[in-house]
């Protein structure tokens, strides 16, 4: 029976996959690692067996790794996640914890204190999910809450994130007053309750004090956790598009080919990519390039346009018209030629279905 | 009078696709060919201008093409780009048609 766990790295640099796989094989409860360099590989090999923890690279070609996160989020709630970055830029940090990454690490601090890293890895695979909506971050706030409420503690809570300071005083385990901004009392609290980040304070406690806070609590939690419950789950519509959009990416993963954009035939609707980011380029050029073969087509009587095929070194393009739009699949360089035509079609056809 | 021009009329003429190779310039031109002289030079300037800017708008899209393939009902373009010009085989697609050599590993 496998009792392994598995860890997942995803990063477009495969020199950087083989130094991974070998620094991670010294954890010591010797994990299965598995290595992947794009982000629609990475998610149907998520979908086809379970992982415990997914090292995710955060620039990326066509699929980039806060997209991935966040499918990843929302598909796999289970699955730990670790943004594994060369961007030390704060708001790249900020935008990956607030999609609810467990770790973000810079890989140049990952070469310096490798022990450290894999200390932390270690602890995420041994980590058992206790459920519940998870990784954000004012939740280690709600703890800390809870804490001095358990132990009818009196103390007032500083906490900074960035520039932003708030306080929330407690007194014999109640919550009494929060200021932030101008803002005080429960406006206050669900204000400093979004923040995604920051560093807690324990001053002493102001006995004098002004109670603001009426509520118990306990009802003030429960509203919390219900208001962030809230916000981690998707409305269904949302859901619904976001099934389709992962079926749809798993199904251009499993035929091998490597994006699949939908250009309607009206200009002004939007292309849309799976598997690639920036479609504008592309919808640009096949827009033009269907037209222009047809009015060839036209011009010589060679009948109606079935497809049009495009190679480079990196890949091939199969420009397949359809009912009201027009599907470009791009296919890596190595898949047969003589295939691609009937393989798009079937893609295509999926969509359709 | 008027019923012999009637019976008189021409019928529609079936044009033959064309059949064969030929090279073109970075501006069109035709350098070499393998399409017998009865085929409209005409038409081939027009697929000549059309193939060498599909490949000048790939470019433009930053998705720069070394080949282009127009599949039609009836005809199928292959083109290769060569420095700025093209090398355009011409085959046409009927139940009979042998595959082409530059075309047989194409879709």
């Amino acid at each position: 029976m496998e009792s392994r766990h598995k860890i997942l790295v995803l990063d477009d640099d495969g020199d950087w996959l083989d130094m991974c796989r070998e620094f991670l094989s010294q954890l010591p409860s010797k994990p299965d690692i598995r290595t992947v360099s794009s982000g629609m590989r990475a998610l149907s090999l998520l979908d086809a067996q379970p992982f415990r923890v997914l090292l995710c690279d955060l620039r990326m070609p066509r699929m980039d790794g806060l997209q991935v996160l966040g499918i990843v989020r929302r598909r796999f709630p289970e699955l730990r996640t670790v943004a594994l970055t060369g961007l030390s830029d704060g708001e790249f940090r900020s935008r990956a914890y607030a999609m609810g990454v467990d770790l973000y690490w810079l890989k140049s601090d990952m070469q310096q204190n490798p022990q450290m890293f894999l200390d932390c890895i270690e602890s995420l695979l041994g980590e058992e999910d206790g459920g519940g909506f998870r990784a954000v971050q004012s939740r280690n706030l709600l703890d800390i809450v809870k804490m001095e409420s358990a132990l009818r503690n009196s103390s007032v809570l500083r906490i900074t994130s960035g520039p932003k300071v708030a306080q929330i005083w407690i007194q014999d385990g109640q919550l009494v007053d929060a200021k932030v901004d101008g803002a005080d009392g429960e406006a206050a609290l669900w204000r400093i309750l979004e923040w995604e980040g920051g560093a807690f304070e324990s001053l002493p406690a102001e006995p004098s004090h002004v109670r603001i806070i009426t509520k118990s609590l306990e009802s003030l939690l429960l509203e919390s956790e219900q208001e962030l419950k809230k916000a981690a789950n998707p409305t269904p519509t949302q859901e619904v598009e976001e099934t389709q959009f992962i079926t749809r990416l798993t199904a251009v993963a499993y035929v091998g080919a490597e994006f699949v954009v939908t250009i309607p035939a009206k200009k002004e609707d939007a292309a849309k990519g799976w598997g690639m980011h920036d479609v504008d380029h592309l919808a640009t050029w096949a827009r033009q390039a269907e037209k222009a073969a047809q009015r060839l087509g036209e011009k010589l009587n060679a009948g109606p346009l079935t497809h049009v095929a495009g190679h480079n070194l990196e890949r091939h393009l199969l420009l397949v018209p359809g009912k009201g739009r027009t599907f470009v699949i791009g296919w890596p360089p190595e898949a047969d030629p003589r295939h691609l035509f009937e393989q798009s079609k079937k893609l295509a056809d999926t969509w359709a279905s | 009078m008027g019923i012999l021009n009637w019976f008189g009329k021409s019928a529609p003429v079936v044009e033959k696709l064309p059949s064969g190779s030929f090279t073109v310039d970075r501006h069109g031109n035709v350098m070499a060919t393998t399409i017998g002289s009865g085929y409209s030079q005409r038409l081939l300037d027009s697929i000549a201008q059309e193939v060498l800017s599909q490949f000048q708008e790939a470019r433009a899209a930053q998705m720069p093409l070394t080949g282009l393939d127009l599949h039609f009902a009836s005809l199928r373009i292959t083109a290769r780009d060569m420095q700025g010009g093209a090398i355009i085989f011409l085959s046409p697609q009927n139940t009979f048609a042998t595959p082409s050599p530059a075309g047989k590993d194409r879709p």
